[in-house]
């Protein structure tokens, strides 16, 4: 179970899961025995509302860093996703297809999106961001939203 | 004898401002006015909110359709804590799952897919409601070949 920075913004308390990097858009990249899970944040997630339907991309698609590696539609948005290292498609989650509500129920867990054989990590992950400096921009787009 | 307790009462999301919400409604009046005006009626959810006591006394009384247009379900948690028996519960975004090509949008009015959802929506609720009735009306219950035969 991973930890978690936690902020409370109005009414809603956002997490950060201290156990992966981050892309500056709220795109989570977590790294295990060289393949790369991706998700969404939960920030990102409460924010675009529930979601409706959710794709990756096929199996064996290599994406760059930044290019979309998947969409949700939710009830307020329909979102881009960008791949937060460059790869190739090597699973998508299953749920995405049955249950893409698990996207808002568990966005660090159950609810991933993608996991990526990455090109490069070593050298995309330096371009990512740890949870420390994700939570601080978390915090501040949160904020100036509540402001309206 | 009231014909009250043959009604289903329909209880939609009372959420102003947001589209599934609307789709809930739009589908509640469909379902009311024009598809089941006999057999349905509808109960707002800011008066349970507000404990009105005759909407109070409806939800005990007749069983509930509810149309949650998030996952909060306000309108299925309202009928519960006001006495009420939730019948059947609907989420609008279930319902937008199984037409994908009626993407709803717009607050105050809908588009073209949005009407068109509410309208498969209380198209589905009609059906439902058949059914809650068919269950409770008295002739349910009576043997074959009973005053109706």
């Amino acid at each position: 179970m991973p930890k978690y920075l936690e902020t409370t913004v109005d009414k809603f308390t956002f997490k950060v899961a201290t156990d992966r990097l981050y892309s500056a858009e709220g795109v989570w990249a977590h790294e295990l025995d060289g393949r790369v899970r991706i998700g969404l944040t939960d920030y990102v997630q409460q924010r675009s509302g529930d979601v409706a339907f959710a794709e990756a991309k096929p199996l064996g698609t290599a994406v760059a860093v930044d290019e979309e590696v998947g969409s949700i539609e939710t009830v307020k948005a329909n979102i881009s996703v960008g791949a937060p290292l460059a790869g190739m498609v090597a699973e998508v989650n299953p749920l995405l297809e049955t249950a893409p509500e698990t996207i808002n129920a568990d966005p660090y867990g159950a609810g991933w999106l993608a996991v990526i054989a990455p090109e490069d990590w070593a050298t995309d992950r330096t371009r990512l961001l740890d949870p420390a400096a994700y939570f601080a921009i978390m915090q501040q787009q949160a904020e100036k939203e509540a402001q309206g | 004898m009231s014909d009250q307790p043959h009604k289903v009462v329909i209880v939609p999301c009372s959420g102003i401002g947001k589209t599934y919400g609307t789709v809930s409604r739009e589908a509640a009046y469909d379902l009311v006015e024009d598809l089941r005006p006999e057999t349905t009626g509808l109960v707002g959810l800011p008066l349970l909110v507000l404990g009105d006591e005759d909407a109070r006394a409806t939800v005990a009384a007749c069983p509930a359709v509810t149309i949650d247009g998030c996952k909060l379900a306000c309108a299925t948690k309202m009928v519960a804590q006001s006495g009420g028996r939730v019948a059947h519960s609907v989420a609008v975004l279930d319902v937008y799952r199984r037409h994908r090509d009626l993407k709803p949008q717009g607050i105050a009015d809908l588009n073209e897919g949005g009407r068109q959802l509410a309208h498969a929506l209380a198209q589905e609720l009609a059906d439902i409601v058949d059914t809650l009735n068919s269950k409770s009306s008295p002739d349910a219950s009576a043997p074959e070949g009973g005053p109706d035969a």
